[in-house]
């Protein structure tokens, strides 16, 4: 058959399966050139909310992560983008502890980035502003795990490297203020939580004394910058020397902070007059977790936690691990657990008490219905305090967890103890059983 | 689903001690007993699950579900003794801390005092170089200064090995702390080894027996639907089989019953056709019969067809002329209600129009009356001007007609003496002497005649009966009068009655009359007898009437002149109906006129009658014989004078004429036709 007119001449020439060569590719499509065109000049002219939705994801698929932040950052709030971004820079990402959001993660870790590495009076204060704006909105967290201090004569550019002049220069500089946080806090009106370290990460064999100085200066410009940032909930400062006289200044800022439920002012140098201004925060902020572990707190210290404890109606959990509180803090705390009622989570290992510490517990336990977890480990009770103890958990039926590990107490007692608290869990959870088919049913 | 055991549980309970046992303690413990077992339902009831159904339920459990508990509770073990052994080094680490710690401050308090002791001791072995200082200051000489220096020498050596050693000392401790640093930090790195090992380790346990479990329970899953399946499977087929059976033995007993209904159904079809065919001829003669039935009845039915049709007709016209009539009658209702409202709206006018007329009408009427007041003052002011113009015009009149008469007399007089030469008597005139209007006469009113009457009764009770012109005595109008004020007592006003009843019984009886006939409309004396007789004959005509209605009754009642009480309310009103009207007219008339109308017209009459009549007729007729006479006379002398004046006359001509004919000797002829005319016109003169 001959073709009838030349449409169908052409239509018959344009056999595209008989060319084995014929791709779409070849040809690309003018919305796809558009799109190229916009990826490429996107730092000079973004274009993005005005695309249709397929064109968008598109677009994001192909925007380099190279981008100025300036661009990207309010602009920008496609997850896999930002995980490309996080991705290309850190090799380990564990979104789950973000919010499950690579933007917030970004920003975080960009943030904490530019704090770690920042060094006083030679780093501009300006790297740090510039970055705000861009972050505001998204940082809900700050983990700077080092703080670096500032350096004299030689400038230097690298850790190591100032690391290693920072043990030639000597610890009399006039001046080792580390990062102010006052310029930076007030500015960021989501943050909920904040860890800081006042020492020097890794520093291996060019260890030096002043890498780890927390100064008075510090601790001002710290408790102010604290005080100014009321949406804060959580506060860490770990590893940094933090005695009595800088502790009561964090405090003193800290009082009747609306929002910070969580403090923790673990592996200081705390005493019993900084507990005491604990204390005394304890009862004028919502605190419902606090951790001091592995401080200097004695008798006296406890005694006044102890007393704050008895008062208190929001404390959920108290962390005196590796303190020295003794039988005379033990007992105060075991009495002030006859009158509270929140307290869920006592830690009291490692605090050097004795047999009257365990007979006052085993009162307290008889009384209280809220303590669920009582770690006693590494307190020597001996055999008699072990038995008054099992006899004290007879009379309970609410503490689930109780660690009496390195405590001398008898084999008999302890295995008492632990059915006491096998029947306890298991009452605890058959009522959580009942609860959720309650739930479950309604 | 509860109930049942705790009364099983009592049961069980009785059959031990009994609640109804004799001895009292049983009963005590059987009570507590139920007690104790009741209290145990609740609890178990509280829990939640009934226990019956949890037992079931546990009987029931599966194998799987066992195996899921075991595994739960397995890894549970798993884990926290996992967790203790990782959580072990993080206590062996405190407590090797702790430990330590205590170490440590043993030692520095250890140091510390080694430190102070050596403070001390050094101290005074600084003093003791002090004081020999002073020693040495005193020794003169140099030997012995060099001895004491050699000593101080010696003394400060010792001290200063002393601090030394102490220093050694501390240095050596403070490598054994750097050793002991090093070995820590060893340790430590070998803790936090052995603590990622046990964690590895126990990641991979607990892995591995999380597969375990998870294989085990899986092949339990398995294990039990194979069973389940297989049971199912044998009961399906156990049951297809049942099934089968009993479908072919039904079918079998239904081909038997098939076959039976057949041989009744053929019995049937024979019986049936038979009794059709005896069926067939009777209907068939029916059918005959009612055909011509049928005929009938659909001749019937056209004739009554063409009637109805014809009624139908009739009545379709009918409604036609109804329908028409119908809305002629609507649209004359509507026009009537139109009608009704436009009469109401008017009517609602003419009640405004009247209303207002009414009020126009009251004012117009109190104008009237104030008119009618007004006009009765002047009309009695003009009463009593006439009156006095009366009197005037009287006395004037009478003087006139005196006067006249009084001329009268004396032509008479005249006549009498002068013409007809007689003597002249002059009449007696005693009108001559009396002046004035005659004075009219009074009349009594009616209750001057009660008060009469009522004086008479007083006075002259015993004088016996006077008779009045009217023939009614004055007994019967007492005794009337008594009745009227006994029985019209409701016509006086009860303030009169009020202020009358201290009064004496004749006095009462007076006013009270007085007001009956003010009330009646009875004024004059007239009036009262005139109402008396109208009672008698009332009373008369109207016991005719009555003795024939009640002859029995009246025959018991001594005949009596009087009227009936019954009967003289009604009487009463008669009477008032008759006479009253026109008499209030009257006397309302009277009233305005006053005296002037009671004049007596006849007695004036009579009065200037007789004025008139001063001259008699006999000697008027005198009188007019003599004018006869006279004037018979005086034609006589009226016809001599003429005759008188004739001869005059002619005397007169003839003179004329004969100075004319003196003239007409003189003077010719030429002035005679002038002469001629003058005295033609003078002669019909």
């Amino acid at each position: 058959m001959r073709p009838v007119n030349a449409a169908d001449a052409r239509k018959m020439r344009s056999i595209i399966a008989e060319d084995p060569e014929w791709s779409l590719e070849l040809v690309p499509l003018l919305t796809t050139l558009c799109l190229q065109y916009i990826i490429k000049h996107f730092e000079g002219k973004p274009i993005l909310d005005e695309l249709a939705a397929n064109y968008k994801a598109y677009v994001l698929q192909r925007l380099p992560t190279s981008l100025p932040l300036t661009v990207t950052a309010n602009l920008i709030s496609d997850e896999s983008f930002w995980k490309r971004c996080c991705e290309g820079r850190w090799a380990v990402c564990d979104i789950s502890t973000y919010d499950n959001s690579w933007k917030r993660m970004f920003f975080e870790r960009y943030l904490e980035n530019i704090i770690e590495f920042f060094i006083p009076d030679s780093t501009d204060t300006k790297t740090v502003l510039d970055v705000v704006p861009l972050c505001r909105n998204y940082v809900k967290r700050l983990k700077v795990s080092q703080l670096l201090p500032p350096i004299k004569e030689v400038p230097r550019f690298d850790e190591d490297d100032r690391s290693d002049c920072a043990s030639d220069t000597g610890s009399e500089g006039p001046t080792i203020d580390h990062f102010d946080f006052r310029i930076l806090l007030d500015k960021l009106p989501n943050l909920e939580e904040l860890s800081v370290v006042y020492g020097v990460k890794g520093c291996g064999m060019n260890f030096e004394w002043n890498l780890f100085e927390f100064t008075f200066r510090d601790c001002e410009s710290l408790a102010k910058a604290l005080n100014s940032c009321k949406t804060l909930q959580v506060f860490r400062i770990h590893r940094s020397k933090v005695d009595d006289e800088k502790c009561c200044m964090l405090v003193s800022q800290l009082l009747d902070h609306p929002s910070l439920h969580e403090l923790d002012f673990s592996h200081n140098h705390i005493g019993d007059r900084g507990a005491r201004a604990i204390g005394k925060l304890l009862n004028r902020s919502q605190l419902k977790s606090l951790v001091v572990c592995n401080n200097q707190i004695r008798g006296p210290g406890a005694q006044a936690l102890a007393h704050a404890l008895s008062k208190n109606t929001t404390l959920m959990s108290l962390n005196l691990r590796l303190n020295r509180i003794g039988d005379e803090g033990g007992q105060a705390l075991a009495q002030a657990l006859v009158k509270n009622n929140t307290l869920v989570n006592l830690h009291l290992g490692g605090n050097n008490m004795t047999e009257p510490t365990a007979v006052a517990l085993s009162q307290a336990l008889v009384e209280n219905c809220t303590l669920k977890n009582l770690n006693l480990s590494n307190n020597r009770l001996g055999v008699d305090g072990g038995k008054v103890l099992e006899e004290g958990m007879s009379h309970n039926s609410s503490l689930v967890e109780c660690d009496i590990r390195l405590t001398d107490v008898g084999q008999d007692s302890e295995y008492c103890i632990i059915q006491a608290l096998r029947t306890n869990q298991s009452q605890a959870s058959r009522k959580n059983q009942t609860q959720y088919d309650l739930s479950a049913k309604v | 689903m509860h109930q049942p055991e705790p009364l099983a549980g009592e049961e069980t309970v009785e059959s031990g001690p009994s609640v109804e046992s004799k001895n009292q303690e049983e009963r005590i413990t059987a009570r507590r007993l139920r007690i104790a077992a009741r209290n145990e339902a609740k609890k178990r009831q509280e829990l939640g699950e009934d226990p019956q159904d949890k037992e079931d339920v546990q009987e029931e459990t599966r194998k799987s579900q066992k195996e899921v508990e075991k595994s739960k509770k397995h890894m549970a073990k798993l884990q926290s003794d996992g967790l203790e052994l990782v959580t072990n080094i993080q206590v062996a680490v405190d407590a090797r801390e702790s430990d330590r710690r205590t170490v440590l401050e043993e030692a520095c308090r250890l140091r510390r005092e080694k430190l102070e002791n050596e403070a001390k001791s050094s101290q005074e072995k600084f003093e003791e170089i002090t004081r020999k200082w002073t020693d040495a200051k005193l020794k003169q000489t140099p030997l012995d200064l060099r001895d004491a220096l050699n000593s101080q020498q010696q003394l400060c050596e010792q001290i200063l090995a002393d601090k030394n050693k102490l220093i050694s000392e501390l240095q050596q401790e403070l490598k054994a702390s750097d050793d002991r640093f090093v070995k820590d930090l060893k340790r430590q790195a070998k803790d936090v080894d052995l603590l990622i090992e046990r964690m590895e380790e126990q990641i991979a346990s607990l892995r591995k027996s999380y597969r375990e479990d998870l294989q085990q329970i899986e092949n339990s899953f398995d294990e039990e639907r194979k069973t389940l399946l297989t049971k199912h499977r044998k009961k399906w087929e156990h049951q297809s089989k049942d099934r089968s059976e009993k479908e072919l033995k039904n079918m079998m007993q239904g081909i038997s019953l098939l076959e039976e209904h057949e041989d009744l159904l053929q019995k049937l079809r024979v019986q049936r056709a038979e009794e059709y065919n005896i069926d067939k001829i009777r209907m068939d003669t029916e059918v005959q019969n009612l055909r011509k039935k049928l005929q009938d009845v659909k001749f019937n039915c056209h004739l009554n067809e063409e009637k109805l049709d014809y009624k139908y007709e009739v009545l379709k016209k009918r409604e036609d002329e109804n329908a028409i009539l119908k809305s002629q009658l609507k649209r004359k209702i509507i026009r009537m209600q139109d009608a009704l409202n436009n009469l109401k709206s008017k009517c609602a006018n003419q009640e405004k129009q009247s209303k207002a007329e009414e009020q126009s009408l009251e004012n117009e009427n109190a104008r009237i009356k104030q008119q009618y007041k007004d006009m009765q003052k002047k009309a009695r002011h003009f009463a009593a001007l006439d009156a006095e113009r009366f009197e005037k015009f009287w006395l004037m009149s009478e003087d006139e007609v005196k006067a006249l008469a009084h001329r009268v007399l004396e032509t008479d007089r005249i006549i009498h003496e002068q013409q007809l030469g007689l003597a002249w008597v002059s009449p007696s005139l005693p009108f001559m002497e009396r002046s004035g209007p005659i004075e009219p006469k009074t009349f009594n009113t009616a209750s001057q005649v009660a008060t009469d009457t009522q004086r008479e009764d007083l006075v002259q009770e015993s004088e016996g009966l006077e008779d009045i012109g009217s023939g009614v005595n004055r007994r019967t109008v007492k005794r009337i009068l008594e009745l009227l004020c006994d029985e019209l007592g409701f016509l006086v006003e009860s303030k009169l009655l009020m202020l009358v009843s201290h009064l004496e019984k004749n006095e009462q009886s007076l006013i009270k009359l007085d007001a009956i006939f003010s009330a009646i409309g009875i004024e004059s004396e007239k009036d009262v007898y005139k109402m008396a007789e109208f009672l008698m004959n009332y009373k008369q005509h109207g016991r005719k009437q009555r003795e024939l209605m009640e002859e029995e009754e009246t025959t018991n009642n001594p005949p009596s002149d009087f009227i009936h009480q019954n009967d003289l309310l009604v009487a009463l009103k008669d009477f008032t109906a008759q006479y009253c009207r026109p008499h209030d007219v009257q006397a309302s008339q009277k009233s305005s006129v006053l005296k002037l109308d009671m004049r007596d017209e006849p007695e004036d009459a009579a009065y200037w009658e007789s004025i008139v009549k001063v001259i008699p007729e006999s000697k008027l007729r005198l009188w007019s014989a003599l004018d006869t006479a006279l004037n018979k006379y005086h034609t006589v002398l009226t016809e001599r004078a003429e005759l008188l004046v004739e001869t005059q006359d002619v005397q007169q001509q003839n003179t004329e004429l004969r100075q004319l004919l003196r003239l007409y000797t003189t003077s010719k002829a030429s002035a005679v036709p002038e002469m001629q005319p003058a005295r033609m016109k003078r002669f019909p003169m």
